[in-house]
C-alpha cells in the first residue's frame, strides 16, 4: 500500500467516526434541550389550566390554548405525578398526524378526578434543530473536505523530492562513471537522506573501485609466477631423463598453468569491460565476423561432425571490434564445446536479434545464474566465466541476452 | 645471436637464458633499467628481449634510448599487463613483437629467431635443414629441391619446430602457437597428433627422413638424431 493511500484511509475513517459520533451528540443534546424547553411551556399552561379549573369550577376551552391540543378525562384515583412524554397526535388545524410532547397530570375539580393532557407540536422545534444541526455540521463537513485536498496536495508536494531521490537511487549504477545524483531540498529529512545517500553511493564506489583495482593488480602479479612455473615445465621437459612417469605429471601440470592462465586472462578481461576500458567502438560487420568464425571453427566442428546452419541477414553494430570478436568466440566456441558428436548449431542473425541454438548432452541451465561469475554445469570443464564475459560485453554495448532450453536444444539470443 | 634479456624476475630470467643458450645463442642479463641501459651502451644485441614493468622504472624508456641513439636491436616485449594502449606504444617505439606472460620458451624461441633472421639477413629468407629448404617469403617448404605443399597449420607447425630444433616442445605450446586464445578448443591435443601426423606423412612421401620425435604424451622433438 502506499503512504499515501494509508495516511488518507486511517484519515478518512477517524474523521469519519468522529463526525458521526459528535453529530450524535450534538444531535441528542439540541434535542433535550429543546424537549425541556418544550416541557417548560407546558407547565406554565398546566398552571394556567390549573387557575382557571379552581376559579371558574371549569375547563377552559379549547379556543384559549393556540397551538395546543388539551384533554380531560375522569379517572377514579389520582396520581401525584406529573408526566411527560412524546407522543403521536391528531393536529386538527392542520388535520394531519404530528409528532409532539405531551403533559400529563391529575387534578380535582368540583369533586371529581380528572387527569388532564396537554399536547404541543414538535414540528416547529425539530425544523428548528434540524437547521441548527445543519448549520453546525455542513461547514465541518466542508472543512474536512477541504483539509483532505489540502492534505493530498501537500503530501504529493512535499514528497517529490523523496520521490526524486528514489529514482536517482534506482538509477545509480556502481559501475558507472557518474554517481549518485544529488536532490536538493528545504526539508531536513530529505536533506539528510540524501547526504546519506550520497555518503553510502562514494563509499560503494570506491570500494568497488578497490575490488576491482584489487583484482586487476592480483590477476597482473601472478601472470610472472605463472610465467616462472611454464618456462621450468619448458625446462624440464628438456631433461635426457624424462622418464613416462614424469611426462604424465608434466602434461598435468602444462594444462594446469593453461588452466590458471586462462582463469587470470578472463578475470582481467572483465576488469576492462567493467573499467570500460575497451571502448574503441566503430561499425561492425557481424554477419562478415561470424562468417569468418564460423569458417575458423569449421575444423573443430568438422572433427566431431557437427552440422552447422546459418541463417545470417545484414547487420552492423557499434561496437569494439575486440570485443565483438570475443562475444562471438564464446557464444560459438560453447556451442561446439557443449556438443556432442554428430549434433548440430544453429546461427541467426537478423537486424534484431542473433541466436545461437545447439544441441548438447547436459540438460538446461539454471537461468538465474547461468551468467554468474565462476557458475558452470557440471559436465563443463571451463572455469565459468565465458558466460559472465558474454553478458558483461553484450550489456556494455546496451544489448541484452536470455537464455532458454526447449525440445534439447540450448539457445542464446543477443538481442540488439 | 647475442641476445639481452632484461628481467626482474631471476627465475624467469635465468630459464630464458638457459633455454636459448642451448640453442647457442649469447645471453647477457639484466635485472633492471640500470643494469640494461648499462649494457645496451656497451654492446649491440640481435635481440633485446625487454620486460616493461623494472623495479627502477618503465621498459618502455630503454625503448626510448635506443630510438634516440638510432639503434636497429631487435626488440620482444615481454610483460604481464597485455594493455592495448601498451602494445601501440610499445610496437610505436619500435618494438619488433609483443609477448605477454606467461608465455612457453619455444614461442619465445620462435619469436627470437623470426626477427633476428628478418634483420639479419636482408632479402635472404631461406631457413635449411639438411634436406629441408623453406622460404619465409613466399611461404614455400622444399625437400630435395621440390617443392610440396602444406597446409597453413602445417607450415606454421614446421616453422615453429625448426625454430626449436633438438628441443623437446610440449603438446601444450603448440596448441598455445597454432590456436592461441582456443587453445582450450582443441581438447586432448588430439588435433596437434593429426596435424603432425600429416606433416610427417607429407615430409617422409616427399623423400624427407622423419626427423619427429614423439616425447611420451607430452611433446614431441625435432632433431637429426
Amino acid at each position: 500500500m502506499r503512504l499515501f493511500t494509508l495516511y488518507n484511509r486511517v484519515l478518512l475513517i477517524t474523521s469519519m467516526a468522529g463526525l458521526l459520533i459528535i453529530g450524535y451528540l450534538f444531535y441528542n443534546t439540541l434535542s433535550t434541550y429543546l424537549n425541556k424547553q418544550i416541557d417548560n411551556y407546558l407547565v406554565e399552561e398546566l398552571l394556567e389550566v390549573r387557575d382557571y379549573t379552581s376559579k371558574r369550577q371549569d375547563f377552559p376551552p379549547h379556543s384559549e390554548f393556540e397551538d395546543l391540543v388539551i384533554a380531560y378525562h375522569k379517572i377514579s384515583r389520582i396520581s401525584k405525578k406529573r408526566h411527560f412524554g412524546d407522543t403521536i397526535f391528531f393536529n386538527p388545524k392542520k388535520g394531519v398526524k404530528e409528532t409532539g410532547r405531551y403533559l400529563e397530570e391529575d387534578l380535582v375539580m368540583a369533586g371529581q378526578n380528572y387527569s388532564i393532557r396537554i399536547i404541543a407540536s414538535k414540528i416547529a422545534h425539530m425544523d428548528q434543530a434540524k437547521s441548527i444541526f445543519l448549520v453546525i455540521i455542513l461547514p465541518v463537513l466542508g472543512l474536512l473536505v477541504i483539509l483532505w485536498a489540502v492534505n493530498r496536495y501537500m503530501m504529493k508536494r512535499i514528497w517529490v523530492p523523496f520521490n526524486q531521490l528514489l529514482l536517482n537511487l534506482k538509477s545509480f549504477n556502481v559501475n558507472k562513471e557518474q554517481g549518485f545524483e544529488q536532490v536538493s531540498t528545504s526539508i531536513v529529512e530529505f536533506r539528510e537522506l540524501n547526504d546519506a545517500i550520497v555518503d553510502i553511493s562514494q563509499r560503494v564506489k570506491s570500494d568497488y573501485r578497490e575490488i576491482r583495482m584489487f583484482t586487476e593488480n592480483a590477476s597482473h602479479e601472478m601472470m610472472t609466477p605463472i610465467a616462472v612455473i611454464n618456462s621450468k615445465l619448458d625446462m624440464m621437459l628438456q631433461s635426457t631423463e624424462l622418464s613416462e612417469e614424469h611426462s604424465r605429471n608434466l602434461v598435468d601440470l602444462y594444462r594446469a598453468t593453461a588452466k590458471l592462465t586462462k582463469l587470470n586472462q578472463s578475470l582481467l578481461l572483465l576488469v576492462k569491460i567493467d573499467n570500460n576500458l575497451l571502448l574503441d567502438r566503430e561499425q561492425v560487420n557481424l554477419k562478415q565476423m561470424l562468417e569468418e568464425k564460423i569458417q575458423y571453427f569449421q575444423e573443430f566442428t568438422q572433427r566431431k561432425s557437427i552440422v552447422v546452419n546459418a541463417n545470417l541477414q545484414e547487420k552492423e553494430v557499434l561496437m569494439s571490434r575486440y570485443l565483438a570478436d570475443i562475444l562471438l568466440d564464446n557464444l560459438i566456441g560453447n556451442s561446439i564445446r557443449h556438443n556432442y558428436k554428430g549434433g548440430h548449431i544453429q546461427v541467426e542473425l537478423s537486424p534484431e536479434r542473433l541466436s545461437v541454438t545447439n544441441t548438447s548432452e547436459a540438460g538446461a541451465l539454471d537461468e538465474t545464474v547461468a551468467f554468474e561469475r565462476f557458475y558452470k554445469s557440471p559436465a563443463s570443464e571451463g572455469m565459468g566465466l565465458g558466460l559472465t564475459i558474454v553478458k558483461q560485453i553484450v550489456e556494455l554495448h546496451g544489448f541484452s541476452i536470455s537464455y532458454s532450453y526447449h525440445d534439447d536444444v540450448h539457445v542464446f539470443t543477443v538481442i540488439f | 645471436m647475442k641476445i639481452l634479456v632484461v628481467e626482474d624476475e631471476q627465475l624467469l630470467r635465468d630459464n630464458i637464458a638457459d633455454y636459448l643458450k642451448a640453442e647457442g645463442n649469447v645471453c647477457d642479463l639484466a635485472a633492471s633499467l640500470d643494469e640494461a641501459t648499462e649494457k645496451i651502451a656497451l654492446y649491440d644485441y640481435d635481440c633485446i628481449l625487454l620486460d616493461l614493468t623494472l623495479p627502477d622504472g618503465d621498459g618502455l624508456k630503454l625503448m626510448r634510448i635506443l630510438k634516440k641513439q638510432d639503434r636497429d636491436d631487435g626488440i620482444i616485449i615481454i610483460t604481464a599487463r597485455g594493455s592495448v594502449d601498451q602494445r601501440i606504444e610499445g610496437l610505436g617505439l619500435g618494438a619488433d613483437d609483443y609477448l605477454i606472460k606467461p608465455f612457453h620458451l619455444s614461442e619465445l624461441s620462435a619469436r627470437v629467431l623470426a626477427i633476428v633472421r628478418r634483420r639479419s639477413f636482408k632479402g635472404n629468407d631461406l631457413v635449411r635443414f639438411n634436406e629441408l629448404n623453406i622460404d619465409i617469403q613466399s611461404k614455400t617448404v622444399k625437400v630435395h629441391g621440390e617443392p610440396i605443399s602444406l597446409t597453413r597449420k602445417e607450415y606454421d607447425l614446421l616453422l615453429y619446430f625448426m625454430a626449436n630444433k633438438s628441443k623437446v616442445i610440449s603438446k601444450s605450446a603448440l596448441v598455445a602457437h597454432i590456436w592461441g586464445d582456443h587453445a582450450d578448443m582443441a581438447d586432448s591435443f588430439d588435433f596437434i597428433y593429426t596435424h603432425i601426423k600429416n606433416l610427417r606423412k607429407k615430409l617422409v612421401d616427399a623423400g624427407c627422413k622423419d626427423y619427429f620425435q614423439s616425447v611420451y604424451g607430452v611433446g614431441y622433438k625435432f632433431s637429426a638424431e
